[in-house]
């Protein structure tokens, strides 16, 4: 009863106060508008369609509700503040059972956070998130590649969840997987060599059979096609929200 | 005569609707200071709940760091003290500074790691960076609900009515879980 009327008061705040002027980066929304809310816009399109497309499938097959959360930057706040305050505002994950998940990354403070509902925390203990975080996560995003990060790391988080719940989500392969290259870097190098190598004979065996006039670019990695990319606006009303999950500070932060 | 007894009964039938509509309310507020707190002393077995998971993953993380830091005995002797000494604890206050008292001795093993690199690189020691950091974060944020549970009694037990009704309930104030101000800052670590 206490608690709805805060929530409220507080969404009225949310509601008028950015209004007025104050907020420089997009402010959060007081009820998330689907699986992946790109405030900082740095989601290739192609790869958020994949990436809203596999969370509603995993949402279907499981019930549990995992959104991802780019932010621009926190405003001087903790992330564990922001996510935790977000996560229940939202109330990710059913009611009863707590598999609510939110992965939060805010660009200009370097900080990337999993907050996980109280009901997935011994499906995805903080250790496991933070091993994920450092080997799938930290290594793209140091290259500043954000899109492949999240989504690679995403991809880490649903094997272990379809595993756990033993179903198969369709077009995880789509996702990256994690680049070991701190372990097997001089392995991966001769592979990409040995690729490369292969690639270029191939094109070039193609080019001689039949004379193209583009002349095909060798090698082009398949990052994010789907076709998406008319997805711009946002704006789509999926009669997605949050069930009702609870949340207890669970999770693993780290930076990059 | 008729019309005296109608009067008498009106009268009656207002009193005891009155009676029975304070009698409502009061169990109403009785319940209600009741469930403050119930509420309370659910909130302070969540702490607990996270105050043990921390004590459970520190001998763990004392063996791992050993194993880089074998001669610095007096840290490991403190956090093997303060442990114990919450596990004796028993009224609420006196755990509340034995996980005072805990926090600074972990505060010192954490900063071990900025001395021997190799600590850092481990993996293992890493994940329990993970869990430890994690078990810190539930108990901020239980001990905060903590608190909130017990302001909104201890509130309720100043006002007038509040005062009376928790009397008659037999319910006493509850004690905040206060963290000393140096302290403010729990044990952080940052990788980078």
């Amino acid at each position: 009863m206490l608690n709805n009327w805060l929530i409220n008061i507080f969404l009225f705040f949310l509601l008028v106060v950015p209004s007025a002027g104050l907020a420089v980066t997009p402010p959060i929304p007081a009820a998330p508008p689907g699986q992946v809310i790109d405030l900082a816009g740095i989601i290739d399109s192609g790869q958020k369609e994949q990436l809203r497309r596999i969370l509603h499938e995993l949402e279907q097959k499981t019930s549990v509700q995992m959104v991802i959360l780019t932010l621009n930057s926190l405003d001087g706040e903790d992330i564990n503040t922001v996510s935790l305050r977000t996560a229940e505002q939202w109330q990710l994950g059913q009611k009863g059972k707590d598999n609510g998940l939110l992965f939060t990354v805010s660009l200009q403070d370097r900080r990337y956070r999993f907050e996980t509902g109280y009901g997935l925390e011994s499906v995805l203990p903080d250790s496991l998130l933070g091993t994920i975080g450092r080997q799938t996560l930290v290594p793209y995003f140091k290259q500043g590649n954000y899109s492949q990060g999240i989504a690679a790391a995403t991809g880490a988080v649903i094997d272990i969840l379809a595993k756990h719940y033993q179903v198969e989500i369709t077009g995880r392969e789509l996702l990256p997987r994690t680049r070991h290259n701190q372990n097997s870097s001089a392995a991966s190098l001769v592979v990409l060599l040995l690729m490369l190598l292969l690639f270029s004979i191939f094109a070039m065996a193609r080019n001689r059979n039949r004379r193209s006039s583009g002349g095909s670019p060798p090698i082009i990695f398949p990052v994010g096609w789907g076709g998406g990319g008319g997805f711009g606006g946002g704006g789509f009303g999926g009669g997605f929200g949050g069930g009702g999950g609870g949340f207890g500070g669970g999770g693993v932060s780290g930076g990059w | 005569m008729s019309q005296g007894i109608k009067a008498i009964l009106i009268v009656l039938g207002v009193l005891v609707a009155l009676a029975a509509a304070v009698f409502f309310w009061g169990i109403g507020r009785y319940n209600q200071v009741v469930a403050m707190d119930e509420q309370v002393n659910a909130q302070w077995a969540q702490v607990e709940n996270q105050l043990k998971r921390r004590f459970d993953l520190i001998p763990n993380l004392v063996e791992t760091t050993k194993g880089y830091a074998k001669h610095e005995k007096e840290i490991f002797e403190n956090i093997a003290k303060a442990r114990t000494s919450y596990f004796q604890a028993k009224s609420v206050p006196e755990k509340v500074a034995a996980a005072n008292g805990f926090e600074s001795a972990l505060s010192r093993l954490l900063m071990l790691q900025e001395n021997y690199p190799n600590l850092k690189a481990n993996e293992s020691f890493l994940k329990l960076m993970d869990s430890l950091e994690g078990t810190e974060n539930r108990i901020a944020v239980e001990r905060k609900r903590y608190n909130d549970a017990v302001r909104s009694l201890n509130t309720y037990r100043r006002t007038v009515i509040g005062r009376f009704i928790a009397a008659l309930a037999g319910v006493g104030p509850a004690e905040y879980f206060q963290i000393p101000q140096e302290q403010k800052e729990a044990p952080r670590v940052q990788f980078n």
